[in-house]
Formats: structure tokens, C-alpha cells, sequence
């Protein structure tokens, strides 16, 4: 699992920062380390901070470094020159703080790569831009990396799941659930989702028609949070992989249960 | 040139020199900052240089690769802003490039001098006419280097002068790095208190070496 530093002017901001993301992740996230202010209760970053912070989480599969503005690029690149000897790779994310450390975490908590991280970390502001309907916003299922081809595509059209191979005699299976848990695809339950997926060899898409959004991928908290996924939505899953099966299976029982937060009826 | 040599108790007088500058003028560093960025550049550098000069009270090092990796460090972890990974980088590099070494003549201190700027040129990514540091630093490297034949006192002097004819040339200019930036065209009309740190750090220079 990579690591996580958290640069920041403020250490009562990055601290919030951290704890708002850890919430997404009940337990087995990555390890994070802030740096953050200066001297002695200076408003500011400290290069030498961040190389320790660096090296502090540093392991074979890499650091991924967030930070907010202004001198935090500029000590946390010092701080690259300051940790020249690591022999791991550590990378400056140009993610947006909050959402970005938030998605990080999430994604780190399923073992994804150094790179994947920094992609879905990258990307975290589509959800808000979405939210805003602001024009010409980004759509996630169209980010680099962000989509793959839905699965089986029309398999269930009938029922509620089905299961089969897809053209390419790949194992696949498909499911449209109906989200009775209180918050829809929100923060928390995507987050969920995605750490239980993460446990299959299989690549899966999720598609709302309600909000016309979709497939988008389902190891991503950031593409899932697109969807605009509601109480009372029907969303399809598709999966393709040596494993879809157990995936469709594992998202049927996770919201079965409510993602974790109950069910509520849909009152239609 | 072999009495033009700066020794270690010369660079001490420059940093002094430089500590006192930005002391007494941390009020209008702090102004200049007030009116295009934070506000906290006199703050910063005087907290900064302080604890410079109060490590070096502390006993001062023998060579001076290892004087200015000390000053570049100090510089980084006490000051905060911006200025502390672009001052802390032009003196590590400038430690750099003049090596284990006791004293510096004229070529060497240019040597580093240059290794100094481009430190803080790769670190900042700001280019001349950015209203930056970079436009008194620039001018004052380029007329060190001219003036090197007349030794490191002339030298450093020509310098002073080129940073500060930069230093005002920066008040008409448009912002287009750091926080000033996000005024756009409001930001000409200021002198930018960087360049005027920079300006004064070559001042002390020129002071240093009679």
C-alpha cells in the first residue's frame, strides 16, 4: 500500500483534512503523515518537515504527497532534493487538497498503485463539478483511465442479474440495484464499494439511467460519485473478469445491507 | 587578485549585513508584501535571518560548502513562505558549488553566486519580467560576472547596483508568479518585496567586501 503526506501552511487544517478522509475508511488504510507549519507556530511549510514525513511512510510501493498552496509546492519539491537517497518513489500530486486527500486515502485503502492513486486524486473535483451542472464540466467516465467497457451489455436486460461469458469468452455478470440505503452512492458507501471490490479480479462498471450517467468504473470513489446516485435509483453493474460473479454478488449483499448504513423502503 | 579572496569571516559580514538590512526593514518588506501579496515577507525573513546569525553565534563552520548548507537549512525550516525554499535553495546550491573550501576568490564566488540563482530559478519557475526575486537576481549575477575582472569587491558592487536598478524596474511590471499573481494588471505600480530582499541581500554583498 502506498503512502500518504499531507502538506499544508496549517497543521489544524491538514489534521481536519486527515481525519474527514480516515472517515471513509472504517479500518486497514494507508499510512499518512502531515507536514504542515513552520518553525515555531509559523503559518507556513517547512521543506525538512516533508522529507521527514516522506520518509517516515515511505515503503516499496511509493509516496504520494498532497498539498495545499503557494511555498507547500515549493518545500515539498525542496523536500524531494532533501529525500534524493529513498529508494521508493514519491510523487507531487496536483490534486485539489480536500477532495483529492479524500480520494487518495479511499483508493490507497484498496491497494491500488502509486499511479492509480494519483489519477483518481487528480480527478476529485468531478463529482462537484457534476453536482453543478457547470458547462463544459468533465465528464469522470471519460477521464483518462476512468472507464472501461461495460460488460455484457444486455444481459440483464430481463432480471435483476445474470451471469454468462461476454464476447470475448470472459467470464462476466451483470445486476440493477435498487439503492435503499438512505444516502444513495454518497461518499461513504462508495467508499465501501470500492474497498470490497477491490478484493476481486474483475473490472467493474456502474451505469445510472436515471441521471443518464454512466458506466463508469467501480474502483474509483470519484467516477462512482458522478453517477448522482440516489435513494430509490436503480443502478446496473456490469462485470467482466475471472471473478465477476463474486463481484456482482458482493454488491448485491453489500447493498442488500444498506452499504452499511441500513435501508430505508423506496416509496417509488 | 590573491588579497581580492573572500574568507569565511567576509560571507559571515555578508549574512550579517543581510540579517540587519531585512531587520530594520521588515516593516517596509511588510508593507511592500501587504499591498501584492500576504504580508508576511518582512516577518519571514527577519524570523529567518535571526536564526541564521543565532546558529552561527552558536560557533561557525569551517568551510564553506558547510556555512551555507547551515544557512540554507535554517532558512527553510524558520521561514515558512515561499522565500524560505527559494532563499534556502539559493544558499545550498551556492554551498555547493564553492565546495570544501576556507576562502572564495573572485571567480568562485561568481561560480556559486550563479549556481545560487539557478537554484532559485528551478525551484520557483519564475522567468525575468515575472515581478519576482529573479528580476533583481538576474541582473546582478549577469553584472557580477561582468565586473569579476576587477575583483570580488567591484564585482559584488556592480551588482548591488544592477539588483537594484531590477528591484525598481519590477514596479511596472505585472505579477505573473506567487500569490501577487492572483491581482493580475492591480499588481503593477508595486514594487515587489522580493525583489527587494534580493536587492538588499546584494547590498550586503557589496558592504562585506571593501
Amino acid at each position: 500500500m502506498i503512502g500518504i503526506v499531507v502538506v499544508s501552511h496549517s497543521p489544524a487544517l491538514a489534521e481536519a483534512a486527515v481525519a474527514l478522509a480516515g472517515e471513509m475508511v472504517r479500518e486497514g488504510g494507508p499510512a499518512v503523515r502531515v507536514a504542515a507549519g513552520a518553525g515555531d507556530d509559523v503559518t507556513g511549510t517547512d521543506a525538512t518537515r516533508v522529507a521527514d514525513a516522506i520518509r517516515a511512510v515511505a515503503g516499496p510501493d511509493g509516496v504520494l504527497v498532497l498539498m495545499d498552496l503557494g511555498s507547500a509546492v515549493l518545500s515539498a519539491e525542496l523536500a524531494l532534493e532533501l529525500a534524493a537517497d529513498l529508494d521508493v518513489p514519491v510523487r507531487l500530486s496536483a490534486a485539489p487538497f480536500v477532495e483529492g486527500l479524500v480520494a487518495a486515502v479511499v483508493r490507497a485503502a484498496g491497494g491500488a498503485s502509486l499511479d492509480e492513486v494519483d489519477e483518481e486524486a487528480r480527478i476529485a473535483l468531478a463529482p462537484k463539478i457534476a453536482a453543478l451542472g457547470e458547462p463544459g464540466a468533465p465528464d469522470a467516465a471519460s477521464a483518462p483511465g476512468a472507464s472501461v467497457p461495460a460488460a455484457s451489455a444486455g444481459a440483464a436486460s430481463a432480471g435483476a442479474a445474470s451471469a454468462g461469458a461476454d464476447a470475448a469468452g470472459e467470464p462476466a455478470s451483470s445486476a440493477e440495484i435498487t439503492l435503499l440505503n438512505p444516502s444513495g452512492l454518497h461518499a461513504r458507501p462508495v467508499a465501501e464499494l470500492v474497498r470490497r471490490l477491490s478484493a476481486f479480479d474483475a473490472r467493474v462498471t456502474a451505469t445510472n439511467p436515471r441521471t443518464g450517467r454512466g458506466p463508469v468504473r467501480a474502483d474509483s470513489t470519484i467516477a462512482l460519485l458522478t453517477l448522482g446516485a440516489q435513494h430509490g435509483d436503480t443502478v446496473r453493474f456490469d462485470a467482466a473478469g475471472p471473478q465477476a460473479a463474486e463481484a456482482i454478488d458482493a454488491v448485491r449483499l453489500l447493498a442488500a445491507n444498506g452499504f452499511g448504513e441500513g435501508t430505508v423502503p423506496d416509496d417509488g | 587578485m590573491a588579497d581580492d579572496t573572500v574568507a569565511i569571516d567576509g560571507l559571515v559580514a555578508w549574512l550579517a549585513g543581510f540579517r540587519d538590512r531585512v531587520t530594520e526593514n521588515r516593516a517596509y518588506l511588510t508593507e511592500l508584501d501587504s499591498a501584492i501579496g500576504d504580508a508576511d515577507h518582512g516577518a519571514n525573513m527577519a524570523r529567518g535571518m535571526a536564526a541564521v546569525m543565532d546558529k552561527l553565534d552558536g560557533g561557525t563552520p569551517a568551510t564553506v560548502d558547510e556555512l551555507f548548507t547551515s544557512v540554507g537549512m535554517t532558512l527553510v525550516t524558520t521561514v515558512g513562505g515561499a522565500s524560505g525554499p527559494l532563499y534556502g535553495t539559493f544558499f545550498l546550491r551556492f554551498g555547493r558549488a564553492a565546495g570544501a573550501v576556507d576562502e572564495l576568490d573572485a571567480a568562485a564566488l561568481g561560480g556559486a553566486l550563479r549556481a545560487g540563482f539557478e537554484g532559485v530559478l528551478a525551484r520557483g519557475k519564475a522567468e525575468p519580467g515575472d515581478k519576482t526575486m529573479v528580476d533583481a537576481m538576474g541582473p546582478a549575477i549577469d553584472a557580477f560576472d561582468q565586473g569579476v575582472g576587477a575583483g570580488a569587491a567591484a564585482a559584488a558592487r556592480a551588482a548591488a547596483t544592477a539588483a537594484a536598478e531590477g528591484r525598481d524596474a519590477t514596479t511596472a511590471l505585472v505579477a505573473r508568479k506567487g500569490r501577487a499573481s492572483y491581482l493580475g494588471e492591480r499588481s503593477a505600480g508595486h514594487l515587489d518585496p522580493g525583489a527587494m530582499s534580493t536587492a538588499y541581500l546584494f547590498e550586503a554583498l557589496a558592504d562585506a567586501l571593501p
